[in-house]
């Protein structure tokens, strides 16, 4: 028996899957006050008697990493920084967001180090990587101390040019462990071994920051594990889309930022999987944003340079795109009468007009509750009766009373506008990439996708939906698909025609041993796949691109050179004949998980019935089916309406929807 | 608003605000694939690039995110191409291009394309793009000559041209060109780029039109500008009518050093329209700082769409409420042959002078000045191996000081929007170590909310000689404060000689640098707002 459970802003999501597939899943309010709470309060519900004992696996996928940062609530962290050299982080890239905002505020995170909690040492590093002054280790001390004083709970270790020689940040690091050992400690060069002092900056004093709060956090996990008497250790989704030790996760907890959407992103990978494809885009619909991603060759497919708001957050995630579009989008008329959708939410509280809990502004579900596309009664599996009144007034009053329509022209006008957004955003991952999404399947997710994936397929031409088991968990049910995964990084930042190739087979061999030696302190037995990556550039160029080498390669300068340039051609659709940068090499160890088919867990829902609903902007009567009712094999024609516990599923006229044991394949027939 | 009732016709409104988004992603997508396929540094790294959908009368439909003074530039290109060529004259496929800085241009380097896009045997609509390239001849590589005193020391002027005919290119203009340039590689494929993205927005635009019909489309898009034309004009309504004026000075015109160049101007609001009148300001000047009214026009616009409101739909109908008087021969509409390549610093300043008249009249919506500069610095010189190095660094001060809470420190403000190179960048690419990179700290103006902080730093040469081009702003004309804050700190800076000798820049500079010699600039301060407590 295996257990998934992703904590998110507003719920908590957990699956148990028994070991022959049999699935369970359940959602509970999220703990926001302390988030690890909720994590009991579902496992409470999840498990039976004697169930402890039989729990193999236990995997979580976290948004606490990503909300401490984007709210500031992770821990003082002080920062020591080469002389001359404190304010990088407040000077940024010296770019801001938002064009044409006269009032903007900062644009980079100096409130996470506030000038009082920056300390310059001096010591410096060259360009060649040779010691131009050395480390003041007295000075070091001195920081550490004051940084103390000053209120911080960890320090971020920075130093220029510190990605071609570690060794002042390690020493600096061993002063102020003797100094202070109580202080969390995130050396740049090991956090982000790459040139351009801001970003590595930034990561570092993520890192640091957060080492107190994610330590804390995944101790009361661990404590609520000992609790329920589960006792195998604690695996943790990373931003890349593989799973890590507690112990490995605590260490450099800047890897967990995008810890749910790339669960989620592993979910729709293994759903592909399921309908026997390898590619697709998949779209997690919640309340105030869709997620979307693109699943390539099985897995998602990963970008170097995140962000978080605002803040570069230079690691390797899953390339998740978040749009503000979901349920709770505002439909509202700006000042030259058109009509919009979002970016503003009514979120979960006070929610959207339907829910009764005083929001008065009219959304994307109070519109699919007047379309009748949402039953009132069985909302949330009929936990939330929603008040069909209430979203017609909010619509009439603010949308169809403004713009002269009805009441259904003006909810099918919302739904159309919010279908359109979404679509814009899988196109921006796909159409704007070089990609035609008419090619790829749409996997939708979440409370909201089943709503919306027909609408959005076929404003892009898509012919294809796979539908998940479990929408609603699909983050959590991803985490029991995602391998286990170590990686280890060496920045180099010169010129491949200097790095002789027995050097970089050394270097290489290195990283690959530090793989090895993070899985066996996991206890891993079984042998991992190895893979080896170069980000490489042209010499005077900035940015890089990601190149994989054989991990036994005899010449790998050589392979390196032409997979970069090929990557280059294809990137770009040209390449020169110039010298090139070495920016990084990536060494990475993945143990993939067993492959077990889900079987979902029976509906509680009643038999099939009709109801008026509007579909393709007509209201008919249109068959709604319990989910669960669909056997194996069965084929259902649109126009119908699938409700499960957590979504709803709208097949329009021209499609057809076929049952299989863990996924529902719909097709475009018209 | 609840009794208010909006009168869409025929248009349903669902669909154009889909049409609309679609435009917008349109623009973005083109911008995402000139980016992707350009070289230039210059557009790689700073993003001097931008991408635009036009309606065929030349009215702008949609915009990138991308540089404000860029986007604002594209305009003015092109009605000059419209002019020369009509649409009735167009072919499916055709590509034009310009750069004239007297002819709707803004500087030689930024070349403007457009490429109609046809459906059901109509234009309609024109995909544009500009792009700063690399090199068009002139004095120096990069075409940005400091001590021009003549457009013919600038570089290459092209009028509007027709470069492609039924698949085509015109070979002879592409010989012109490429004889002309330094760079003829990176010409063609920035060039190549340009054209990939007109081509992008036109099968775009093309599904887009076969999705609704050409004339339904266009009815959408006309709709559009009529309502973000409404909605500017019933925004600056609910400024109070009144004439505001505001003056401010360029330190000097890079060639003339001890001549400072007033910009003065005076902003009008009256009933639904703004009138910017820069009557006052100085005559054209010897040095390369006088500004093609392109880059006026940028101004305007951004300061027009920054106080009106980001809920208007962002196209050319918000620029019909918009009148501006540059007086000929002056400053912002010089005649020829005026160097024009540095006007940057001159866009920033009257950017700022239109948002400090318009400031007086509202004080909670507009910040004090920011810093009003973008401190270029050049360095380059040659490697140990003979090969030529050129490191360009663009610096910004703070930003105004608001109602809202302190100003920025060193950020790019207005019409600019580019980055900063990174340390670890630049020491790797020159021979030069960087001993400081900080905050100013007290620069910025006091008050309330007092302006945010100029950037200090710190630049040692490790092998000389290598040649600083230092072209500086606000080191004799303060940032001022708003609503009773105070001015921001100037910018200072100085070349240390190795003896210890030190020289004071006058705000614009070209000299040698020996190994050893160092230079230290601070940028300025910008203004605070409301009184300090």
């Amino acid at each position: 028996m295996e257990i998934g459970i992703d904590i998110g802003g507003t719920f908590t999501d957990a699956v148990l899957r028994r070991d022959g597939g049999a699935l369970r899943s359940l959602k509970v309010p999220s703990t926001p006050d302390d988030p690890a709470r909720a994590v009991g309060h579902a496992l409470s519900r999840l498990l039976g008697q004697g169930d402890a004992e039989a729990v193999r696996r236990f995997l979580l996928g976290t948004t606490v990493a990503t909300n401490a940062i984007l709210e500031n609530t992770a821990a003082p962290v002080g920062l020591i920084a080469t002389r001359g050299f404190a304010d990088v982080i407040e000077l940024g890239r010296m770019t801001r967001a938002s064009n044409y905002d006269l009032l903007f505020g900062p644009q980079t995170p100096v409130d996470f180090v506030p000038p009082s909690r920056r300390r310059e040492v001096t010591e410096r590093i060259g360009a060649d990587g040779a010691v131009v002054e050395p480390l003041d280790e007295a000075g070091v001390a001195e920081a550490a101390r004051s940084l103390k004083a000053a209120g911080a709970r960890s320090i971020a270790i920075c130093f220029l040019f510190a990605f071609l020689d570690p060794s002042h940040e390690r020493r600096a690091r061993e002063i102020v462990l003797a100094a202070c050992p109580d202080l969390a400690v995130s050396l740049s060069s090991e956090v982000d071994p790459a040139p351009r002092e801001y970003e590595r900056t930034c990561a570092t004093v993520f890192d640091a920051a957060l080492k107190p709060v994610m330590g804390d956090y995944l101790g009361r996990v661990e404590a609520i594990l000992r609790e329920a008497e589960i006792r195998v250790p604690l695996q943790v989704m990373h931003s890349r889309g593989g799973l890590l030790g507690a112990g490995a996760a605590r260490g450099r907890p800047i890897r967990l930022t995008l810890s749910g959407p790339s669960a989620a992103a592993i979910g729709a990978a293994s759903v592909l999987r399921d309908a026997g494809l390898a590619d697709g885009v998949s779209i997690d619909v919640g309340g105030t944003s869709a997620d979307v991603a693109v699943i390539r060759g099985g897995a998602p497919a990963l970008r170097m340079d995140g962000m978080i708001g605002t803040f570069p957050v230079r690691v390797p995630t899953a390339d998740v795109l978040a749009v503000a579009a979901g349920g709770g989008s505002i439909a509202w008329v700006d000042g030259a009468g058109g009509l919009r959708v979002g970016p503003r939410s009514a979120g979960a509280v006070p929610g959207p007009a339907c829910y009764g809990r005083g929001g008065m502004r009219p959304t994307v579900l109070d519109a699919s509750v007047v379309l009748g596309l949402v039953d009132p009664a069985a909302f949330a599996a009929g936990e939330l009766a929603l008040d069909a009144a209430a979203a017609a007034a909010a619509i009439e009053r603010d949308i169809a009373g403004p713009l002269g329509l009805g009441l259904r022209e003006a909810a099918v006008a919302i739904h159309r506008i919010i279908n359109a957004t979404m679509a814009e955003a899988v196109r921006s991952v796909t159409v704007a990439r070089g990609t035609d999404p008419r090619e790829l399947p749409l996997v939708p997710a979440g409370g909201g996708g089943g709503l919306h994936a027909a609408a959005i397929a076929e404003e892009l031409g898509q012919t294809r939906i796979v539908v998940p088991a479990a929408p609603g968990v699909l983050a959590a049910t991803g985490l029991l698909d995602a391998p286990l995964e170590h990686d280890a990084a060496r920045g180099l930042g010169q010129v491949l025609d200097t790095l002789p190739e027995v050097e970089l087979r050394a270097i290489i061999a290195e990283l690959v041993a530090e793989c090895q030696a993070a899985m066996a302190a996991e206890g891993v037995e079984a042998a991992p796949e190895t893979l080896v990556t170069a980000s490489a550039s042209f010499v005077g160029q900035g940015h890089s691109l990601e190149v994989a080498i054989p991990p036994d390669a005899s010449e790998p300068g050589r392979a390196i050179r032409d997979g970069f340039i090929a990557a280059h051609r294809a990137a770009y659709g040209h390449a020169r004949a110039a010298p090139v940068r070495l920016v990084l090499l990536r060494a990475l160890q993945r143990l993939a998980a067993p492959v077990v088919a889900l079987i979902p867990a029976d509906s509680a829902f009643a038999a099939r019935r009709t109801r008026v609903a509007v579909l393709g902007g007509l209201p008919q009567d249109v068959a709604v089916v319990p989910r669960a009712a669909l056997a194996p094999g069965e084929v259902l024609h649109g126009p119908a309406i699938l409700e499960q516990d957590d979504t709803t599923l709208v097949v329009p006229a021209g499609w057809r929807v076929a049952a299989h044991p863990a996924h529902l394949m719909m097709e475009r027939v018209a | 608003m609840n009794a208010t009732t909006f009168h869409t016709g025929r248009l349903d409104p669902a669909t154009i605000e889909i049409v609309r988004r679609r435009l917008e992603a349109i623009a973005e997508e083109m911008q995402a694939v000139m980016l992707r396929s350009a070289v230039s540094p210059i557009v790689r790294e700073a993003n001097d690039a931008s991408a635009s959908i036009f309606l065929p009368d030349g009215t702008v439909m949609a915009q990138s995110t991308s540089l404000p003074l860029l986007l604002g530039c594209l305009m003015p290109a092109i009605a000059t191409m419209l002019r020369d060529f009509p649409l009735a004259q167009m072919r499916s496929g055709d590509v034009y291009l310009m750069n004239d800085p007297y002819d709707g241009g803004t500087h030689i380097p930024d070349v403007s394309l457009m490429l109609p896009v046809f459906a059901e045997g109509q234009v309609i609509a024109l995909a544009g793009t500009i792009l700063h390239h690399q090199d068009l001849g002139g004095l120096t590589p990069g075409s940005l000559p400091t001590t021009a005193t003549e457009i013919f020391q600038e570089g290459l002027r092209l009028p509007p041209l027709r470069l492609v005919r039924d698949g085509v290119t015109d070979a002879q203009i592409m010989r012109i060109i490429s004889l002309n340039t330094r760079t003829p590689e990176a010409f063609g494929w920035d060039l190549e780029a340009q054209i990939a993205a007109c081509r992008t927005a036109a099968a775009r635009m093309e599904e887009l039109a076969a999705r609704h019909g050409a004339e339904a489309l266009t009815a959408m898009m006309q709709e559009l500008v009529r309502r973000a034309e409404a909605a500017t004009r019933t925004a600056i309504r609910a400024i109070p009518d009144g004439s505001w004026t505001y003056e401010d000075a360029l330190d000097n015109d890079g060639v003339d050093l001890d001549r400072p160049v007033p910009i003065r101007l005076c902003v009008t609001v009256k009933d639904d329209t703004i009138t910017l009148d820069f009557t006052g300001t100085s005559p054209q000047v010897r040095g390369p700082v006088n500004a093609a009214p392109a880059g006026v026009m940028a101004g305007a616009f951004f300061a027009l769409r920054a106080v009106t409101g980001p809920d208007i739909p962002n196209n050319g109908g918000c620029a019909r409420p918009l009148r501006v008087v540059l007086p000929e021969g002056s400053l912002l509409n010089p005649r020829m042959p005026a160097a024009v390549n540095a006007r940057t610093g001159t866009v920033k300043l009257l950017t700022n002078a239109i948002l400090g008249a318009l400031a007086q009249a509202l004080p909670e919506r507009i910040p004090a000045a920011n810093s009003g500069c973008a401190t270029v610095m050049a360095l380059s010189g040659r490697h140990a191996d003979g090969s030529a190095w050129v490191v360009t660094e663009v610096m910004a001060g703070g930003s105004g000081g608001s109602s809202q809470g302190p100003g920025v420190h060193g950020v790019s403000t207005d019409v600019g929007n580019t980055m900063n190179l990174p340390v670890e960048a630049m020491e790797t690419d020159a021979p030069v170590r960087v001993h400081r990179l900080s905050v100013r700290r007290g620069s910025g103006g006091a008050g309330l909310h007092a302006g945010g902080c100029g950037i200090e730093r710190e630049y040692e040469v490790l092998r000389g000689p290598l040649t600083l081009t230092f072209r500086g702003e606000r080191h004799y004309h303060a940032a001022r404060g708003s609503a009773g804050g105070q001015d921001g700190l100037m910018a200072e800076a100085w070349v240390i000689r190795r003896d210890g000798r030190r020289e004071e820049v006058r705000s614009k500079l070209t000299t040698v640098l020996s190994t050893g010699d160092r230079l230290l600039m601070g940028t300025a301060g910008a203004g605070g707002w409301g009184p300090s407590a």
